[in-house]
């Protein structure tokens, strides 16, 4: 009895979704490729959340692709450096990323959003370059990069669902601290920050220390799925900073859903679909082309992204059944 | 002491060569951030454009590269007036970063066609003047370079008369000062939006023409440094201010060349983003931008 009165029914479509994340690896049977595309699906779902926890407290970023790296390089290089389990240099490498983004993010959190996009922008390109300089060479690898090791050592059908559970437990429980954290007063002060930096700041909320928690928050989760990235390739190199990551939690966020913590996760999911889709069709450049067709007809014509598909159906058919009255 | 004026000749030199390609995309960049105040993030794929418009036609007709700036110019200012009309024009005044999302999608839409139609391998072409050089005393010049640099104080003389001395000029600038103001005076203020959107991408296209025939090599991905670079320059030089933009532009041409020069190719793009930050740390509105909006 008292457990139904605790789940609630707004509790009822991520007990669902989780639910259904267990039994999918189950369900497809031990296909390498289908576990492949929803091991990287959930680490993308875990990159575009982070990304888009930064969106909640009005902040923008164009090159994310800097922490979800510097999260690789760092974890990968402790793991390898002092011989620590990975799982547990993960957390280091988030903790490093972490600081760096706080120190990123001081220069950040007074900028306009052109130039904060700029210079977050910036920021991936210079990480890149101060990794690839030949000073550092003898232990990033330069351009080539190195071999990391395995999140979960072994290979074969049986080391990849173990390896998908953990990650799945990681992204559960990243959505479930951006969840409790939206729900507590930081997450009411970021709204406030968003919505109106000027009223948040007269209505006495110090704006900077929130917005540096949310950029040092998202630098930390991105770095996360950086390294649970690099370990399930096996190898990391500098075009891990490249623009293509950070743009991809960009496009995830919107065509799912700006501003909502279901956003990423749909957007992560239809977009991956789409891309596997027409990857399998060869559609090399092509998917490229629909992908940036798919982001523009979103901003215009839904700009609350797929999570709002539902509603605006809705409030279409109500608009027709009116005409038709009329 | 004589190889070492040859040397900082040289790089100078460079630094103007570059920083034309800057200015020309700074300055479109500007202008439609004037008038429309929406920051195009896809300026750099219409260099891109221009570069594979006057090598497509280069290949297609073997006409002088520079006679190609006739065609490379029209074809962006339909291009521009058409993204403008599609994509700028409905999200004009929604969410704050929406213009900087429609952008990514064009990147996107815009490189992979171009790989799709002449693939992404890098590509050249040559200038019929690649081997005159002119000889000042302590260093010689190719005569490229002279005409890239004549070419863009040509387009930015052209763009100035347009600008001050043209009934259409005037409107955009009313426009660019005061939307609802310039509305009340009869300007069709979004047929302005879109001439200046053609001509930003003019002028791109324009800087990408310049950039093939110099005999720089292009693929389909690289317009996205040099149009980074582009709104370094206009952040340093202030938001909306062309004469920054101008300024800027050689700015960053100096620095970028004196700093691969000193510390070597790889720093080469951080390091126009390491004093973009610096800048911004002391002055967030950019160096000469307006103290509060």
């Amino acid at each position: 009895m008292i457990a139904v009165s605790v789940v609630k029914r707004y509790h009822l479509i991520p007990i669902l979704a989780f639910t259904g994340a267990v039994f999918l690896p189950v369900l497809l049977g031990s296909n390498q490729y289908f576990r492949t595309v929803l091991i990287l699906m959930l680490i993308f779902i875990i990159y575009a959340s982070a990304w888009n926890f930064l969106t909640f407290s009005g902040q923008g970023s164009l090159g994310h692709a800097a922490f979800f790296g510097l999260g690789g390089y760092l974890s990968s290089l402790i793991a390898i450096q002092i011989k620590i389990p990975f799982i547990i240099a993960i957390l280091a490498g988030a903790g490093l990323t972490t600081v760096i983004g706080l120190l990123i993010g001081l220069t950040c959190v007074r900028l306009r959003e052109w130039f904060l996009a700029m210079v977050t922008f910036g920021f991936a390109v210079i990480v890149q370059t101060v990794i690839v300089i030949s000073q550092l060479s003898p232990i990033t690898g330069g351009w080539d990069g190195y071999p990391v090791p395995k999140l979960i050592p072994g290979t074969g059908p049986a080391s990849s669902l173990i390896e998908y559970y953990c990650i799945l437990i990681i992204a559960a429980g990243s959505l479930l601290l951006f969840h409790l954290l939206l729900r507590s007063k930081i997450g009411l002060a970021l709204a406030a920050i968003r919505e109106n930096e000027m009223e948040a700041k007269a209505s006495g909320i110090n704006t900077v220390p929130f917005k540096l928690f949310a950029f040092g928050i998202s630098s930390g989760i991105a770095a996360i799925a950086g390294a649970l990235e690099v370990s399930h390739f096996g190898y990391i190199s500098p075009e891990i900073f490249g623009t293509d990551i950070s743009f991809w939690p960009v496009v995830y966020s919107i065509t799912g859903g700006l501003g909502t913590l279901a956003g990423p996760i749909i957007g992560t999911i239809v977009v991956s679909f789409i891309w596997e889709g027409l990857n399998a069709l060869g559609l090399t450049y092509e998917r490229f082309i629909v992908i940036g067709l798919l982001l523009i007809l979103t901003i215009i014509f839904l700009p609350k992204g797929l999570v709002s598909l539902p509603d605006a159906v809705h409030a279409w058919k109500k608009r027709g059944f009116q005409m038709r009255k009329r | 002491m004589e190889i070492h004026a040859e040397i900082i000749a040289q790089v100078l030199f460079w630094g103007l060569y570059t920083g034309c390609i800057y200015i020309l995309l700074a300055t479109g960049l500007n202008l439609i951030f004037g008038v429309m105040k929406i920051v195009n993030y896809a300026h750099g794929e219409f260099l891109m454009l221009g570069t594979y418009i006057t090598f497509f036609l280069y290949i297609m007709s073997g006409f002088n590269p520079y006679v190609l700036l006739c065609a490379s110019i029209p074809v962006l200012i339909a291009i521009g007036v058409i993204i403008e009309r599609l994509c700028f024009r409905p999200i004009l005044g929604t969410g704050k970063l929406n213009e900087i999302f429609v952008s990514i999608g064009l990147i996107y839409i815009m490189q992979n066609l171009v790989a799709r139609i002449w693939t992404d391998e890098w590509k050249t072409i040559q200038s019929p003047y690649r081997d005159i050089s002119v000889d000042f005393s302590i260093i010689q010049v190719p005569l490229d370079y002279l005409i890239i640099m004549a070419i863009t104080a040509g387009l930015l003389i052209g763009l100035y008369i347009f600008l001050h001395h043209s009934w259409t000029g005037r409107a955009i600038r009313a426009t660019s000062q005061d939307r609802t103001g310039a509305m009340l005076m009869g300007i069709h203020v979004e047929r302005m939006d879109m001439i200046t959107f053609g001509i930003g991408a003019a002028l791109a296209g324009a800087a990408g023409t310049l950039w093939a025939v110099s005999g720089q090599v292009f693929n389909p991905y690289m317009g996205s440094v040099p149009a980074i670079k582009a709104f370094a320059i206009i952040i340093l030089g202030g938001l909306g201010s062309i004469p920054g933009a101008i300024v800027g532009g050689l700015a960053v041409g100096l620095v970028e060349n004196g700093t691969a020069f000193t510390l070597g190719g790889a720093w080469k793009d951080a390091v126009s983003f390491i004093l973009l930050i610096i800048v911004l740390i002391i002055r967030p509105t950019g160096l000469f931008g307006e103290e509060n909006e």
